[in-house]
């Protein structure tokens, strides 16, 4: 499946390649958001394919933050924040007031920049999630438990203390407890938020291992405000800027053969 | 949303287990946290509407004249309320002359000068203070301080004062037995230093170290330092701590009641017994019945408005600064 | 602090120091009033400590935990029922109070931070909090000791509960507000609905902060007089399981007592004194110690 690196605009790509027939599980469809009178999202269009990590680049401010926020709605929990357009999750609108949040969040993960582990136990932070929505006996309850904390690449660290706080766990090891949590769930599309920048480099190594790995059973979205990270993992890249998707493509593409003068700019390092 | 969940079981396997959390739960939830939260709405409303309902009658009795009276009589039914509302005020604000300066000198010594060692035993000595019982205070000043104060202060001043104009009206005692309005300011003011003193803390704390260290590094003196660069900025928060010190003052009851002598008289001199607004309900409330106790409840009424303008005062100018 | 005012600290290096002695004067003066200030109120509390192990030790005796309130010209006797009066008043207090004071700092912290309605009620607490409690007696007699025709243990819960109240109310919402937003995010992104976020990972990460508040309320009304004065009274009789009377408690024993013209009253009162002051002076010093994880988080 993986390509041997090309290096093009100085930059290493050797992710898999794009699998542009894959069915499309999120269409945004002229997208705008906006945080009170502020207009953060102009006219976004774009899709996500199945089982493919699609990144999202761009300077800070430049909305790719914003736009991730919106395929769960986490933005809802703020009454000033409100977004407009249509964004079909495997086609159902899921920005439709009538829409469950708590089911659509339970279907579509995220994790954050800064890793969330809940004041509670190892265990009881996996089984958080998976309490919610299923009622299961104990035995199974223990099994989906370390089959997540094994998604997670926590397990072989963490078995003998189930029990312990998840506070206790060093900043790496807590990023792949939030992300074993997620997993639990069995969501269909995870969101990243940036997950790697409040991480030292080996841990960003393992937790890039972790996305490739997921994305054989899930649907990804990434944030990243780092180009290589999103040449590495990626086989879809959208360039954001000023709230607008300046370019959206095959990783390998954009990357090498950028269309637009600012995703080239962008991705060159002359500005952002 | 059924639409969704049917849309969506279509292209993943969802488990037959699964189920949503229920919606009643959070509705409930909410409803239980608002409600408390109104309640105390009502609280303050029941407390006013109480008082004002007990009260009404001796207020409609006496009228404007109840607060310029200086009658309480119990056998002619004649009451008014001059005599209680001076007292407080009067031992209210010798409690913030003498305990204002006191509770700055604490603040500044504790942010300013104190060793870094000491800070965490010694404010925590002055945050105990506040947390010793009124009715202590009330012990503490009619057994220990009392007599000292009659024996070192009162007799010698008023031995001084006497036959002097003025003076000799106002710090002459005519029975040195140590209790009396002054007695109560100075125990009020103890009781409010604490309070005063840690809010005035958290204000200087609160002023960035930059500004402190560039008026050191211009050469001022600590004294410098503190009246024209410390002072000026907390000043707002200060008064405010000020303010909320004194609305303690008006409304402390027990410590007052031990040592103001609980007389209904009006007195030139700050030596001689007096009462409170707060002293006279505790000390006559449960003997009280019909008028009496209409017009202990106006005075409960006249404490309720004086305590309340006084505390939303400094509530606005001691309002918290949140960060977003 | 000597290092960061050179200019008194180390001898002038000119031959006329710029510092005028008029300067350095007040700042001596100054420097020296702050430090007696200080000094007072450490002095004051070691008075009052002194005075209460004085006077208090001399009464303590087992006679105290078994033998009820003596009447008027007995001997001897204790204080057993006004310990265990007190430990149902505020218990019923603190039992009402936290349940309403949690919640509604909840709706504060987690629901209120845009509404209009929350501004209000926060700063009505804030006032609740400093107000005189002897008002909050005349409120709860009105409303429940005159239409019951009888002073009660309720009443006096009650009173007590409403002074609690807005301590717990006002420290729940100030921990919750420490809580980092993420952390409920992350809940919410797990499809959690609001109530459960709050009671499972908010409360949790707050937890030490909202126990501190209520033992620091429970330090607050152990000593409260005034509103029990009016409310739950005294009773020389041992405690009865009815709440429906007048009844025992120390601090309005307290009060009776020391004012007394009985030398056995008297002592009993100064030992119920050192119990209470020990008691919510212990409270105090564990809320502290408890708090300080929350704050260096």
């Amino acid at each position: 499946m993986s390509n041997a690196p090309v290096i093009a605009n100085g930059q290493t790509v050797s992710g898999s390649a794009a699998d542009a027939s894959a069915p499309v599980r999120i269409a945004v469809k002229d997208l705008n958001f906006y945080y009170g009178s502020f207009h953060g999202l102009k006219n976004v269009n774009l899709n996500f394919h199945d089982r493919q990590v699609t990144a999202l680049i761009g300077p800070s401010g430049c909305g790719k933050s914003t736009l991730l926020r919106t395929f769960n709605r986490i933005y809802s929990l703020y009454p000033e924040q409100r977004a407009e357009g249509q964004i079909l999750l495997d086609g159902v609108n899921i920005l439709d007031s009538k829409v469950d949040l708590n089911d659509l969040r339970s279907r579509v993960g995220m994790v954050f920049q800064k890793p969330t582990p809940f004041p509670m136990s190892i265990y009881d932070n996996v089984a958080f999630g998976l309490r919610l929505y299923e009622k299961l006996p104990k035995s199974e309850l223990d099994d989906r438990v370390e089959s997540a904390l094994r998604k997670g690449a926590l397990w072989d660290e963490v078995k003998d203390k189930l029990k312990q706080s998840g506070m206790g766990l060093s900043g790496g090891q807590q990023q792949r407890l939030c992300i074993a949590r997620t997993v639990a769930q069995r969501p269909e599309v995870i969101l990243f938020d940036e997950p790697t920048s409040a991480l030292d480099p080996i841990s960003t190594g393992r937790i890039e291992e972790l996305i490739e790995q997921l994305r054989s059973e899930f649907t990804i979205a990434i944030v990243t405000h780092n180009m290589q990270q999103a040449a590495r993992i990626s086989q879809f890249t959208a360039f954001m800027y000023l709230g607008e998707l300046i370019e959206f493509g095959p990783t390998n593409r954009i990357f090498m053969n950028p269309e637009k003068r600012q995703t080239q700019d962008y991705i060159t390092g002359r500005f952002g | 949303m059924t639409a969704l969940t049917d849309q969506i079981a279509l292209t993943a396997s969802q488990p037959a287990t699964r189920r949503g959390p229920s919606k009643g739960g959070d509705a409930v939830f909410r409803a239980a946290a608002y409600g408390s939260a109104l309640l105390v709405l009502f609280v303050l409303a029941g407390i006013l509407g109480s008082i004002i309902y007990g009260g009404w009658p001796a207020f409609r009795e006496f009228g404007f004249g109840f607060l310029t009276s200086s009658a309480w009589n119990i056998g002619t039914e004649q009451y008014g309320a001059l005599v209680a509302v001076t007292g407080t005020l009067a031992s209210a604000l010798l409690a913030l002359l003498i305990g204002v300066p006191i509770s700055l000198g604490i603040a500044v010594y504790l942010t300013q000068l104190c060793p870094g060692w000491a800070r965490k035993p010694v404010g925590m000595t002055i945050e105990l203070l506040a947390s010793v019982p009124s009715i202590i205070y009330g012990m503490w000043g009619l057994f220990i301080f009392a007599p000292l104060f009659a024996r070192f202060v009162q007799v010698p001043v008023s031995n001084l004062v006497e036959g002097m104009p003025v003076v000799g009206t106002l710090l002459y005692a005519r029975v040195p037995s140590g209790v009396g309005v002054l007695t109560a300011g100075i125990i009020l003011a103890i009781m409010i230093v604490p309070f005063v003193a840690s809010i005035a803390r958290d204000m200087l704390d609160q002023i960035p170290t930059v500004l402190r260290e560039s008026a050191y590094g211009i050469g001022c003196t600590t004294w410098e330092v503190v009246r024209h660069v410390l002072v000026p900025q907390a000043s707002v928060s200060i008064i405010g701590a000020i303010m909320l010190g004194l609305g303690r003052a008006l409304g402390e009851t027990m410590a007052v009641t031990f040592v103001i002598g609980n007389a209904n008289r009006l007195s030139a001199s700050v030596f001689d017994p007096g009462s409170t607004i707060a002293s006279r309900i505790a000390n006559e409330f449960n003997e009280a019945d019909g008028m009496q106790l209409n017009a202990l409840m106006a005075l409960g009424c006249i404490l309720f408005v004086i305590t309340f303008i006084v505390l939303i005062i400094a509530r606005l100018l001691t309002r918290r600064v949140k960060a977003a | 602090m000597d290092a960061a005012n050179p200019m008194t600290a180390a001898p002038p290096l000119a031959q006329r120091s710029r510092v005028r002695p008029s300067r350095r004067t007040a700042d001596r003066v100054l420097r020296t009033a702050c430090l007696l200030a200080t000094l007072l109120g450490a002095v004051v509390l070691g008075s009052i400590l002194l005075m209460l192990i004085v006077e208090g030790l001399r009464g303590l005796s087992p006679a105290l935990f078994t033998h009820p309130t003596p009447g008027p010209g007995s001997e001897g006797g204790g204080i057993a029922n006004a310990i265990l009066g007190s430990l149902v008043l505020t218990t019923i207090g603190i039992v009402v109070a936290t349940p309403i004071g949690v919640m509604a700092g909840t709706f504060l912290a987690e629901y209120g931070r845009t509404s209009k309605l929350a501004d209000v009620i926060r700063f009505l607490n804030d006032i609740l909090l400093s107000a005189p409690s002897i008002l909050i007696g005349l409120f709860v007699y009105t409303l429940m000791v005159r239409p019951m025709g009888t002073y009660s243990g309720w009443a006096g819960g009650v009173a007590l509960a409403i002074i609690a109240t807005p301590v717990i109310v006002r420290t729940t919402e100030d921990m919750l507000r420490l809580v980092p937003g993420t952390l409920r995010e992350a809940g919410a992104a797990l499809g959690a609905p609001a109530s459960i976020v709050i009671r499972s990972v908010t409360w949790r990460a707050a937890s030490a902060g909202i126990v501190t508040g209520v033992i620091l309320a429970l330090a607050r009304i152990a000593g409260e007089t005034a509103p029990l004065l009016f409310t739950a009274l005294n009773n020389n009789s041992w405690f009865n399981a009815n709440l429906m009377g007048g009844i025992a408690n120390l601090p309005v024993m307290i009060y009776q007592f020391a004012l007394s013209p009985y030398p056995n009253w008297q002592q009993l009162a100064w030992a119920g004194a050192l119990l209470i002051t020990v008691t919510i002076l212990a409270l105090s010093v564990i809320a502290r110690v408890v708090i300080k994880p929350q704050r260096a988080r």
